[in-house]
């Protein structure tokens, strides 16, 4: 990590403000920055704005006021046109999943491959291999529409790896998995990190951040404060109600 | 991550990332192939008349009549062998012949009836002749000869027939076009409201493409692609089912045996039928490309 902190960051957030409808205030001053392999877990009560920070990141949200700067890209000055190349770069694991019920699972984690134009023989073998590890080897050409949500989640876990992106967003990647599985995504993300991809996993559940030893990047009335890892036997519970209070 | 011993099989691949269903649907496949039909026979009405004033032209231009006029038959055979000798020695005529006063009387059948014309009555007799175009050309001089060698002679070279005949035409013609034309932009019209609705309808699918990186340009493409096989399969139905019935009406027009042209289909017609699913296919890919691109500019798509 000693020579990424030399490098130039690749999310950049100063004094970012984020207002919905012209009256809720989701973000009031946010500043953060991440360079390249680093890790944080992006945590908070629900509500309090994580999935709407990740969105500015990939570009689905755009800030009210402040830079929101992405691989060195400020989002606001990036013309449209621009937005698939850096959305290309990042891979995002979405609450809500967001897989096309008319495709396979198969169909599903190859889209960011056809989208780019690749032919299928050249990435056919990664998606069969991700599917597998995630626990899907026996689902690969079952529709959305069939599964259940956590092989939902891990279809979209594997959509966001399979175009091994520099980035990786993950929304409540073990919202919907059981524990050896959350376990199991936990650590390939932070395999996935050690080999030099920066990660950041939103999640409310400070069980799962507690004892993996990654900064925690808290989300609260608006804005980010960056904290140590969080102590194996400190108290989630605790934790939780304090940023569910606020 | 571990790697696979065994591969699964994959039945799956590169499935139509937009619904079969939804974009376009047998609905618009069917109205296609409507507009398809009507361009069709647009088109059939067109070279029909178009066929029609080429043979009008031809047939009337071709040839003159002299009618020669007279108090009583013994005159009119007189300045008929007179009328006779002029066109035979005239450049540019040919086939110089007298009608058969049988002949004559048929042309006055429908006004007179059958067997009504006595047999003394002084009818005027007709002499044809073919014409070059040249001589059609300038016919003055000889219209002058005949006036004064041939007392009671008048040329008639259905000018005036020809030229009323050729001009009504020509605007059928030209309506035929028109209607063709104005068919065509309802084709297109029809395609790219569906497009606008089909992306509408599946906002959710485009939101979900734009985030994993898809262009516009490559939404566009899916999306143009449906329409291209979809244009060209109702076109290629429409214009079947045209063919089909321009076979019929030429049947049923063909035993009329009418003055109007033969509503029929000849092969560089029948040729030009094979272009309405090309032009319905070229059409549509683009109508909905256009549509699609300029509402993805437009709309707050993600």
């Amino acid at each position: 990590m000693d020579d990424a902190a030399t490098e130039p960051s690749m999310i950049d957030l100063q004094d970012v403000h984020l207002t919905y409808d012209g009256a809720r205030e989701v973000l009031r001053g946010t500043s953060f920055s991440l360079r390249p392999g680093d890790f944080r877990f992006l945590t908070g009560p629900s509500g309090a704005g994580k999935t709407s920070l990740l969105k500015l990141i990939y570009a689905a949200h755009f800030a009210t006021s402040g830079r929101v700067e992405v691989f060195g890209q400020d989002l606001s000055q990036t013309v449209a046109s621009a937005l698939p190349t850096l959305r290309r770069r990042i891979g995002v694991v979405f609450q809500e999943f967001r897989l096309l019920d008319h495709l396979t699972a198969f169909e599903n984690v190859a889209l960011p491959m056809r989208v780019m134009g690749q032919p299928q023989n050249s990435y056919r073998d990664d998606v069969i291999e991700l599917l597998t590890w995630v626990g899907l080897g026996h689902r690969i050409d079952a529709t959305p529409t069939v599964l259940s949500g956590g092989e939902k989640q891990r279809v979209a876990l594997a959509r966001a790896l399979v175009a091994k992106p520099d980035l990786i967003l993950a929304d409540e990647p073990t919202g919907n998995v059981d524990p050896v599985m959350g376990e199991k995504i936990m650590r390939l993300l932070l395999e996935l990190n050690r080999l030099g991809t920066a990660v950041i996993v939103a999640t409310h559940d400070l069980n799962l951040v507690r004892g993996l030893k990654q900064p925690i990047l808290r989300l609260k009335d608006g804005v980010t404060t960056l904290h140590g890892p969080m102590p194996a036997e400190a108290d989630a519970s605790a934790e939780a109600t304090e940023g569910a209070g606020s | 991550m571990s790697s696979t011993s065994e591969a699964p099989s994959v039945r799956s691949g590169n499935a139509p990332i937009l619904p079969e269903n939804g974009i376009s649907g047998f609905s618009l496949g069917v109205v296609i192939a409507v507009l398809a039909f009507l361009a069709g026979i647009a088109l059939t009405a067109f070279f029909a008349v178009d066929s029609a004033v080429r043979g009008w032209s031809g047939e009337l231009t071709g040839s003159i009549t002299v009618q020669v006029r007279g108090m009583s038959a013994a005159e009119i055979d007189s300045s008929t062998a007179s009328a006779l000798a002029v066109l035979q020695e005239t450049v540019g005529l040919s086939n110089v012949a007298v009608m058969p006063r049988g002949e004559a009387e048929a042309l006055l059948e429908p006004w007179l009836g059958s067997g009504n014309l006595p047999a003394d009555l002084p009818m005027p007799a007709l002499v044809t002749a073919d014409v070059t175009p040249e001589l059609r050309a300038a016919l003055d001089p000889l219209r002058a000869r005949l006036a004064e060698d041939v007392p009671g002679a008048s040329l008639n070279d259905h000018g005036a027939w020809t030229d009323q005949l050729v001009e009504a035409a020509r605007r059928m013609r030209g309506l035929a076009f028109l209607a063709f034309c104005l068919i065509t932009a309802a084709a297109a019209s029809v395609i790219v409201f569906a497009a606008r609705s089909g992306l509408a309808a599946h906002r959710n699918i485009i939101e979900v493409l734009h985030l994993v990186g898809a262009t516009d340009s490559f939404i566009a493409g899916q999306i143009g692609r449906r329409y291209l096989l979809l244009g060209f399969a109702g076109g290629a139905t429409g214009a079947f089912l045209a063919w089909v019935v321009t076979k019929v009406l030429a049947v049923v027009t063909t035993d009329a045996g009418g003055f109007l042209p033969a509503f029929s289909i000849d092969t560089s017609t029948a040729l030009w039928m094979l272009v309405i699913p090309l032009l319905l296919g070229t059409l549509s890919t683009v109508s909905a490309r256009i549509a699609v691109m300029r509402t993805l500019k437009t709309d707050k798509f993600v």
